[in-house]
């Protein structure tokens, strides 16, 4: 897989920056919602539900901008996509732990 | 992707700020416009009267609801908003049926004469509202379109002020800088300046403008977590709306609003009433909530009375209590609109929002100042992209306030018959914007410019001229009668025109030109071991330290 990426990406410098568009747009938009899940699941038990959703959801822009920037500023198409992978699972991971947590102490 | 993390983020400042670099000069200024709205359709209504002094609260209150008796017989929730230093006119409005075959019914305000108590026939005429609309409703697209649209450009100019800061290692001293009349490290220091003298503007407005539409925008998260019934919970939480009684559909007979409002009165300090709504009118359960002008940006709950319309008792209200993340969101909101701000902080809003727009402006002339030189020296003449940004930047800098200004002069010479005036107005801008977008194409940059400013100076200064013509409420007796909201508009009117005559005397005169030996034996400060320094020179040459923001030969290129 990634072979074939690094293949694609020596094709054309265009390639490589309609990737990086792609990344910084719909990996900055999933990262930006899976963070957004996670604060609301870490500030759910001391202040509510629905204010901790509303905090996350409002902290969202700020991620997704600071996704955006790193996007752009690491040296390969490749890294960015396989950083963004693992981030987002990174986030869904401690997502699902808090979860779990949250759900036993309840 | 670059040499260094700086080295990226200035390259991705310069495109993110230039792909949609015209569509947020567009919501800038029509969005900087919208702090006066309600003034500017004052002006685009010239049949309503002059503004009439020392008619007591107590009157202007009797008076509307004798109109209101008359014509809203039957409603049961209607509105009376008095005269205000915004708009000067007694206003009217409820709910009218829409016209057979259709259902529902559309919140209407009918303008009263205080004197005579008759209503004011106006010209039909989008006003400020539509104007000030267009900022983050856009037009002709429709509106799930617009906003999607407008939160992509919004999210990109939220990047550009964040990557702005971040390239800016010394952004203090940069502020300082100021090398008038350079050309390229000019429009820089312009830029500079623009940006950091509102920055925290720049980023309120923008992260603002992004939480107006946050659940649409953010809807995949509210969705994983929470059902529907859930969500309106949510935002009944965030935004606690006050509740009133319905009409029990038994007629009773209601108190004078009037003598409800002596009440009122008693428990605030001045005369500052700036609203009245009704609810349940003519009805047992009627009553009235009196709201005075907010006064900061947070919600205030003694900017509220409500009185029972019947007994005349003042209704006690649970006070809505908003959550840490609400009051956050709210402030942002409040932040934004300025609906808190009296006429000075008004005006302050109305100037920063222009820095704003200059900001962004100047950012678009810089892309292409930037590249000139080397565009200029291209055998087959310059690239295609950058004869394209320099026709947007001349189309829409100049172009949109021409465009702005057919708006307002459709508004008085349109036939007041028409069918679709509204539209037409709103037409007749759009087409003019288009027509100045592509007359650059068959003019040198230079000509262009200076014709279009030329063109906007004029425009502007025969508005106040036509409307001298086609109404009444011209200057002369807008100044004789102090309504200082139309005699405003027209002064600003002048004032704009003065600022684009100057800005095209700029333009033609010979001292922009990099090339001219004008430029030369004058006083030009430059910057050596990061201190300003003014010297007398007689070749012009310039030193630029590393940490400046442009590469050493493309300045020195650019001077030389």
């Amino acid at each position: 897989m990634s072979y074939l990426v690094n293949k694609l990406n020596a094709c054309s410098p265009y390639w490589s920056m309609f990737s990086r568009v792609l990344a910084a747009i719909t990996g900055g938009y999933v990262l930006a919602t899976a963070n957004s899940i996670f604060i609301s699941q870490l500030l759910l038990s001391s202040v509510g539900k629905y204010q901790a959703i509303h905090i996350g959801l409002m902290l969202t822009f700020i991620t997704y901008a600071c996704v955006a920037m790193w996007v752009f500023s690491v040296s390969t198409a490749t890294k960015v996509w396989l950083g963004l992978i693992k981030l987002t699972v990174l986030v869904a991971v401690a997502t699902w732990l808090l979860m779990k947590l949250n759900g036993m102490s309840s | 992707m670059k040499d260094n993390f700086r080295q990226s983020m200035k390259w991705f400042h310069t495109w993110v700020g230039l792909v949609v670099g015209w569509v947020l000069f567009f919501m800038f200024l029509t969005g900087s416009l919208g702090y006066f709205y309600q003034e500017i359709t004052r002006w685009m209504e010239p049949e309503r009267p002059f503004i009439a002094h020392e008619v007591s609260t107590e009157k202007l209150l009797d008076t509307a609801q004798i109109y209101l008796n008359k014509h809203a017989k039957g409603v049961d929730e209607w509105d009376i908003m008095l005269p205000n230093a915004r708009d000067q006119n007694l206003r009217v409005g409820w709910r009218h049926l829409v016209d057979s075959g259709k259902q529902g019914s559309r919140y209407k305000i009918t303008v009263l004469d205080a004197l005579t108590g008759e209503a004011v026939a106006s010209r039909a005429t989008g006003g400020g509202k539509l104007l000030y609309r267009m900022h983050y409703r856009l037009h002709y697209l429709s509106t799930s379109i617009s906003y999607w649209v407008v939160g992509f450009c919004s999210m990109l100019m939220l990047l550009a002020v964040i990557t702005g800061v971040v390239i800016h290692k010394k952004i203090f001293t940069d502020f300082f800088t100021f090398r008038a009349k350079k050309g390229l490290l000019g429009w820089l220091d312009i830029h500079n300046v623009l940006s950091v003298i509102a920055l925290p503007f720049h980023f309120m407005i923008t992260y603002s403008g992004l939480l107006f539409f946050l659940f649409t925008y953010m809807v995949l998260s509210t969705n994983l977590q929470i059902n529907d019934e859930e969500f309106d919970e949510m935002l009944n939480e965030i935004y606690p709306g006050s509740t009133h009684l319905d009409s029990a559909r038994q007629p009773s007979d209601m108190l004078k609003v009037s003598s409800l409002y002596q009440q009122v009165k008693n428990s605030w300090h001045a005369d500052e009433l700036s609203y009245v709504e009704m609810f349940a009118a003519d009805d047992i359960n009627a009553h009235a909530r009196f709201v005075r002008h907010e006064t900061d940006i947070t919600y205030n709950p003694d900017d509220e009375v409500t009185i029972n319309a019947i007994t005349g008792e003042v209704i006690a209200v649970k006070i809505n209590k908003y959550t840490g993340a609400g009051i956050i969101h709210n402030g942002f909101f409040s932040l934004h609109e300025g609906h808190f701000a009296g006429p000075i902080a008004r005006w302050i809003y109305f100037f920063t929002g222009l820095i704003g727009t200059a900001m962004i402006a100047s950012g678009l002339i810089l892309w292409t100042t930037k590249r000139k030189p080397k565009q200029m020296k291209k055998a087959n003449g310059p690239d295609f992209g950058y004869r394209l940004v320099e026709q947007l930047n001349i189309g829409t800098i100049v172009g949109l306030p021409i465009a702005i200004a057919s708006y307002f002069y459709a508004n008085r010479l349109l036939p007041l018959d028409m069918a679709n005036r509204i539209n037409w107005e709103a037409n007749i801008m759009f087409i003019s914007w288009a027509v100045l977008l592509i007359y650059p194409a068959f003019r040198t940059a230079k000509q262009a410019w200076s014709e279009q400013l030329l063109f906007a100076a004029l425009l502007y200064f025969m508005l106040p001229i036509v409307n001298a013509f086609t109404t009444d409420k011209h200057l002369l007796n807008s100044l004789h009668h102090q309504d200082w909201n139309l005699a405003g508009f027209d002064l600003t009117l002048l004032v704009v025109s003065s600022c684009f005559a100057f800005a095209a005397y700029k333009m033609t005169s010979p001292q922009l030109s990099n090339k001219t030996s004008a430029q030369r034996n004058k006083q030009v400060s430059k910057r050596v071991n990061n201190k300003i320094v003014i010297e007398k020179r007689d070749h012009p040459s310039v030193q630029v330290t590393n940490d400046s923001l442009l590469p050493l030969p493309q300045a020195n290129k650019e001077k030389c």
